[in-house]
């Protein structure tokens, strides 16, 4: 009973902590650009594509199976490149538009994107060779775990902290929430916005495709993961507040746990579960657990 | 001249907001440009800052064409901006708001000298370090913001209504502030809708209604212009 339960809080939290990657990518972006990217869901499709196709190349090459977790990462990080060039790219044009234009943009991406990938890889699942376990199993109060997601919620927290630590006592954290809060001031303290945006735009973008990269191993990337995943994050964004760091690591929490319990008692109400909450939210604290201002 | 303005044109959607504004701000010089609410004193300001973009006319400050740059660029040339709402960064600490100014424009002087300086003018700002931005009165806002731009080690300043909407027992609190930077030698562009806060050591006075230039000269001048003051509301 114990282990069971284990098992299913576990998975929960390794889900949650690959939603909280893509979840604070999409909080980052729209703090600073006041831009809902729905396109977080497509980078982290891509990042999962890309990450498996290095791991693939990686291995194919004779890189030791122990390693994989390096060229994964480093795909999954290094992709998010594709940031610099939509937001330069695409978004850069309508930063004076309506929101809805902006929104309507990022849904193009993600057409765009999933037919890219379409493309490139096919539409049968794609996946890392059995690599899942390379790193072992390890026995919790009863329950076995792999490894590899002690691993992926451990960099997850430590991104989280890192995140934390960017926003507060850097410099350059500190001037990105000046700019979130006014931007026009941070103009006329000589802050290049076109330049901010282009970084915070990026890192939103490298966590989306880190968190795809790092999912991978634990599953087979399929086209339409993420129109799946923006559901998922958005209802985390719901939950926790827009714009909110805590938020999106509370809020990623929530969604993980309750959808591995809803799918553990009872799959056929997986999604269903998280609406109730989202719905809950809504009511009881329209802005959120963390957030300033209702959706 | 440190700053010229010529036959400044602007619209805003399609309202003609200024008309022909000139003006000019020389070095060490504390320039007051009064006029009503709405008379295009906020417009003049933010068209300098870069905000807007003339429609025809010259802007040029340290000797160079400012007219359709950016307004961070025009912060890094030197111009240090206090808007008239403060626009104080709700998000971080007073201490940072004020600090923010030495990350975001480095200069050949070392920021603690910088930050010195800001306080300096306004020491009050130092009991608040902690606090949230938001946390500390209008008026200490209207300072704290002076102090930022103060900090950014600018060669002019351009202060937006620094006296509006202020209890009258702080009003000289914040003129005492700008005087100590009238002797740090920067030249100050301040915008005004009240003559009787025009402070005393103004050297040069222009008035505009509805988005001309009806008067420049010496405030003392403005005393005998009888039109003028209707306008502005001062008594003769």
């Amino acid at each position: 009973m114990t282990a069971n339960l284990i098992n299913i809080l576990l998975g929960g939290v390794f889900h949650a902590a690959i939603l909280f990657l893509v979840a604070a990518g999409l909080q980052v972006v729209f703090g600073v650009q006041r831009i809902f990217n729905l396109a977080c869901g497509s980078f982290y499709a891509l990042g999962a594509y890309v990450g498996a196709s290095a791991v693939n190349a990686f291995t194919g090459a004779g890189g030791p199976p122990a390693l994989f977790i390096v060229p994964l990462a480093l795909a999954g990080l290094l992709v998010g490149v594709v940031g610099v060039v939509v937001e330069r790219g695409l978004l850069a044009f309508v930063y004076d538009r309506d929101e809805t234009f902006q929104l309507l943009l990022t849904f193009a991406l993600v057409l765009m994107l999933e037919d890219i990938v379409r493309l490139t890889w096919g539409t049968a699942p794609y996946s890392t060779s059995a690599l899942y376990l390379a790193y072992g199993q390890v026995n919790l109060l009863g329950a076995t775990v792999p490894v590899y997601n002690l691993i992926v919620i451990g960099a997850s927290l430590a991104i989280a902290l890192g995140i934390g630590w960017l926003l507060t006592r850097t410099v350059f954290g500190r001037i990105i929430r000046a700019a979130a809060d006014n931007r026009e001031m941070a103009e006329a303290l000589g802050v290049d916005m076109r330049r901010v945006y282009a970084k915070v735009f990026t890192l939103g973008t490298a966590l989306g495709t880190l968190g795809g990269a790092l999912v991978i191993p634990a599953t087979a990337a399929m086209s339409e993961m993420g129109i799946e995943l923006i559901v998922e994050a958005f209802a985390v964004v719901v939950i926790g507040g827009l714009g909110s760091m805590r938020g999106a690591f509370v809020g990623a929490l929530v969604v993980g746990v309750f959808r591995a319990v809803a799918i553990a008692v009872y799959p056929e109400l997986e999604m269903l579960m998280i609406y109730l909450v989202v719905i809950a939210v809504l009511v009881l604290r329209p802005r959120g657990l963390f957030g300033r201002v209702a959706v | 001249m440190m700053l010229s303005v010529e036959g400044l044109h602007v619209y805003i959607e399609a309202s003609h907001i200024l008309r022909d504004v000139s003006l000019a701000v020389g070095e060490r010089e504390v320039v007051c440009l009064v006029g009503r609410n709405g008379a295009g004193k906020t417009t003049t300001l933010r068209t300098i800052m870069g905000y807007l973009a003339p429609h025809a006319g010259r802007i040029r400050f340290l000797d160079r064409e400012i007219g359709g740059m950016r307004p961070f660029a025009i912060a890094q040339l030197g111009m240090g901006f206090a808007p008239e709402d403060g626009a104080i960064f709700a998000d971080l600490t007073v201490a940072e708001n004020v600090e923010i100014a030495t990350w975001t424009r480095r200069t050949g002087r070392p920021a603690g000298d910088r930050l010195a300086q800001a306080y300096a003018v306004f020491p009050v700002l130092r009991r608040y370090g902690a606090r949230r931005g938001t946390q500390i009165s209008g008026g200490e806002r209207k300072m704290l913001s002076i102090a930022r731009a103060l900090a950014l080690d600018p060669t002019m300043l351009l202060l937006d209504e620094p006296f509006e909407g202020l209890s009258p027992a702080i009003i000289p609190e914040i003129g005492r502030g700008i005087f100590e930077i009238t002797k740090l030698g920067h030249a100050i562009l301040i915008a005004e809708s009240n003559i009787h806060h025009v402070p005393e050591y103004t050297t040069r006075l222009y008035v505009i209604e509805r988005g001309e230039i009806i008067f420049s000269g010496h405030p003392s001048e403005v005393q005998r212009d009888p039109a003028v003051l209707r306008v502005i509301g001062g008594t003769p």
